[in-house]
């Protein structure tokens, strides 16, 4: 551990990569959730994923700000930073959809939400091909 | 690219699974729990692509990238893999006592009892499904750090 807490570089992107896997298995165990039919389980996994959201952009933030620019411009950091940044929109409107879901019994709010939750789980899908396989 | 693919599988729908069980582990009515629980078993065909995704995938970088046979830290991955899934098959077991209980006790008047409480919160159980993620987690942490 001490060896790990010297050297710096793996920090940055061990937590993002953590917090990306954490956000994935939040969003997905809120997907199976809603799909099944169960919104009080999806909003409180969706909530979940927040806090995972919050640590997967901030290591993403100090590895791009340890690089010193030198990823500026590549495809796959482009769409890796639109999908973390305004992407969390879909959670959002996602956790806004549940809890009107929980407090209604609305069949709509639970389409939408299942449908969003889906939505997002792809767009989290196309980051982490787009960051691992360094499209472009 | 495919290896992260199957990892993301791996952890997420480890995650996933331990979201749902901790849901269903507080929920009031034991067919609450017992749906709860039933949702646990979705997440399994995620985690097994994952399982078997990294293991054959992690192979092939091993011998594409040129990692020598020796390398202490793939072999100790692959020790973890191992740990990860028996530990993982051993709480899964567990969850599956306590579904079947909770599913006989909501066909009964879904008013939960001493023997399902125990079960939720036996230590012993909930214990080797943490020591799975601990396994999952040291895997991953020896695969970025390459020591």
């Amino acid at each position: 551990m001490t060896l790990l807490a010297y050297s710096r570089p793996f920090w940055p992107l061990f937590l993002h990569v953590l917090g990306a896997m954490l956000l994935f298995g939040a969003t997905l165990a809120a997907f199976v959730a809603a799909a099944a039919g169960y919104g009080r389980a999806a909003f409180r996994s969706l909530l979940l994923a927040v806090p995972f959201w919050i640590l997967m952009l901030g290591a993403g933030t100090w590895l791009n700000s340890d690089a010193d620019g030198v990823w500026n411009g590549q495809t796959w950091l482009q769409l890796g930073m639109n999908i973390a940044g305004p992407g969390v929109l879909a959670l959002l409107v996602a956790i806004g959809t549940a809890y009107w879901w929980t407090r209604s019994g609305n069949v709509r709010a639970a389409r939408i939400c299942t449908g969003i939750t889906g939505v997002y789980i792809l767009l989290l899908a196309v980051a982490w091909l787009a960051m691992s396989g360094k499209w472009g | 690219m495919f290896h992260i693919t199957a990892a993301f599988f791996f952890v997420g729908g480890s995650v996933a699974a331990g979201i749902l069980n901790t849901l269903a582990i507080r929920a009031e009515r034991p067919s609450e729990t017992a749906a709860l629980l039933r949702l646990v078993r979705v997440t399994l065909p995620v985690i097994f692509v994952g399982v078997f995704g990294t293991l054959v995938f992690g192979i092939w970088l091993w011998h594409e990238r040129g990692y020598s046979l020796g390398a202490g830290w793939i072999w100790a991955s692959l020790v973890l893999w191992v740990v990860a899934n028996a530990l993982g098959g051993i709480g899964g077991r567990h969850q599956e006592r306590a579904r079947e209980l909770a599913e006989r006790l909501a066909a009964e008047g879904d008013v939960p009892n001493d023997e399902l409480k125990g079960i939720l919160a036996d230590p012993k159980g909930n214990a080797v499904s943490w020591l799975a993620g601990l396994a999952t987690l040291a895997i991953l942490v020896l695969m970025i750090w390459k020591p």
